[in-house]
């Protein structure tokens, strides 16, 4: 016989999924946006403000369930992640309505190179794929390849930011500042997703071993 | 599941070090009913003033070895032990130890509140200072106040001292039991689910003492109450089949426990 808990566990673990699968469409709407210049801030705010609202629910829910059940040791780590996934998740639709926002506000930009995004932006992508699968598959062992990944995402945002300010670029096109800002922006904003993909797999990390992750 | 019994079992009953840092130390208790076992090579340490929990399924042998703790079990018609159980350092079951110091060092509550029926408040508090030989009036009022003060119960009955301790409600009874043994100066106090016959308001009564109580008092209470074991005790012990399957700090046994047996009772897997 089901206990009451694993109800309630059940309908979290089907609302964390929820935000998973539209955290990564809002970032992959984001990316697709920077890449072929279709705006989509409306439809990736609506994303955003879903994955807000869904937040708010697993916090409400959650809750809930320490209140009703007091849950202990595996559960309770569950319960006490599922807080801080839905968070990573909130804030994965709201770097990606940033990235709208800042492509919305600076205008098209066809003529800009934007291979290190596009590069980053691969990672990024893969990351969240990963992160979300960890939680699946509740896999412990993700989090060490995820921050190697997170290192080079970091190493390719500070590469950039050197070459921006670069002595040798310091008369820069009207049009040359809007690749490079909006860029530079873009990028910031995939190092924070990619933070928050390896904060994720840190909570798998912790429901599975009671643990912090060894990097944190 | 006997296989992963077996295997923790294993883990349990490695040698105690340092025995002089604790109050109670209970070494291989083995424990029976008649040639039915209730205990199984048992092996546990308490520190002093702290709150040790035990829990685990009906059935278990919490009640049994708490009960073992002042010599109560040997009481009961069949029933016998082997092992240790050293209080301060000195074995209780050493043939040289008069079992009613033992009941008076080691005192005990029970489940449900007992009070002599036929006894005053007050009387039932001083009971057992007259039975121990102590007569004077003033020291016995003085102790009787104490008691009752410890038990958090001494404003609510001051002025009805003479009433009949039954006429409490049952949270008062409870807390009237807790004076009277603590009115002996116990250096440990047993609780065999002190709570379990009261009410929210009354409970939380209790585990507000516990924690009071223990600045003075070693405390080892059963509690079926796993919420209770996590909110009052300092350290917690799960017993399943006479055996003691993890013992350790109540945080780590709550948040992560080692054993998975233990994980699946507390979780409520099984139980």
């Amino acid at each position: 016989m089901a206990r009451l808990l694993d109800i309630g566990l059940d309908r979290v673990r089907n609302l964390i999924m929820d935000m998973a699968i539209l955290a990564r469409d809002s970032v992959n709407a984001a990316l697709e946006s920077y890449e072929t210049g279709t705006m989509l801030r409306a439809q990736i705010f609506e994303y955003s403000e879903k994955l807000r609202v869904l937040q708010l629910e697993v916090a409400d829910f959650t809750t809930e369930l320490i209140a009703r059940y007091q849950p202990v040791a595996r559960d309770l780590r569950f319960i006490q992640s599922c807080m801080d996934i839905a968070y990573g998740f909130s804030r994965f639709g709201r770097y990606a309505y940033d990235i709208a926002d800042v492509l919305e506000t600076i205008g098209p930009i066809p003529d800009c190179d934007k291979s290190r995004v596009v590069d980053m932006a691969k990672t990024v992508k893969d990351m969240i794929t990963l992160s979300v699968d960890s939680l699946k598959k509740l896999d412990k062992d993700t989090s060490k390849k995820l921050y190697m990944m997170d290192d080079s995402v970091d190493a390719l945002y500070r590469s950039y930011l050197r070459l921006v300010l670069a002595p040798s670029k310091a008369s820069y096109s009207y049009s040359e500042v809007r690749c490079f800002v909006s860029a530079l922006l873009i990028l910031r904003y995939l190092e924070r997703i990619s933070d928050h993909a390896c904060y994720i797999s840190d909570c798998v990390h912790y429901i599975v071993t009671a643990d912090s992750s060894p990097r944190r | 599941m006997e296989e992963l019994i077996r295997e923790q079992e294993q883990e349990i009953g490695k040698p105690l070090e340092g025995i002089d840092k604790y109050k109670v130390v209970i070494r291989n208790i083995n424990g029976w009913f008649g040639t039915k076992q209730a205990l199984k090579n048992i092996n546990l340490n308490v520190k002093e003033k702290t709150v040790a929990a035990f829990i685990g399924p009906s059935g278990c042998g919490k009640t049994t070895l708490i009960r073992c703790l002042n010599r109560m079990h040997e009481m009961t018609p069949g029933a016998r032990i082997e092992g240790e159980v050293l209080v301060d350092g000195q074995d209780i079951y050493d043939r040289s130890m008069d079992p009613v110091i033992v009941k008076r060092r080691v005192g005990m509550v029970f489940q449900k509140p007992n009070p002599f029926p036929t006894m005053s408040i007050f009387d039932n508090v001083a009971a057992g200072l007259k039975l121990n030989g102590i007569k004077d009036k003033k020291l016995i009022s003085e102790v009787v106040e104490e008691g009752l003060r410890g038990a958090a119960l001494w404003d609510e009955v001051k002025n009805e001292l003479e009433k009949p301790g039954m006429s409490l409600s049952g949270g008062q009874q409870q807390r009237l039991c807790i004076a009277r043994a603590l009115a002996l100066q116990p250096e440990v106090l047993l609780m065999d689910e002190p709570t379990s016959a009261l009410d929210p308001i009354a409970s939380s009564k209790i585990e507000e003492l516990v924690r009071v109580l223990k600045e003075h008092v070693t405390i080892i209470i059963v509690t079926h109450n796993m919420q209770q074991a996590a909110r009052i005790s300092d350290s917690t012990a799960f017993m399943y089949l006479g055996e003691m399957i993890e013992y350790g700090p109540t945080n780590q046994i709550f948040k992560n426990p080692e054993k998975e047996l233990t994980e699946r009772y507390i979780s409520g897997i099984f139980g």
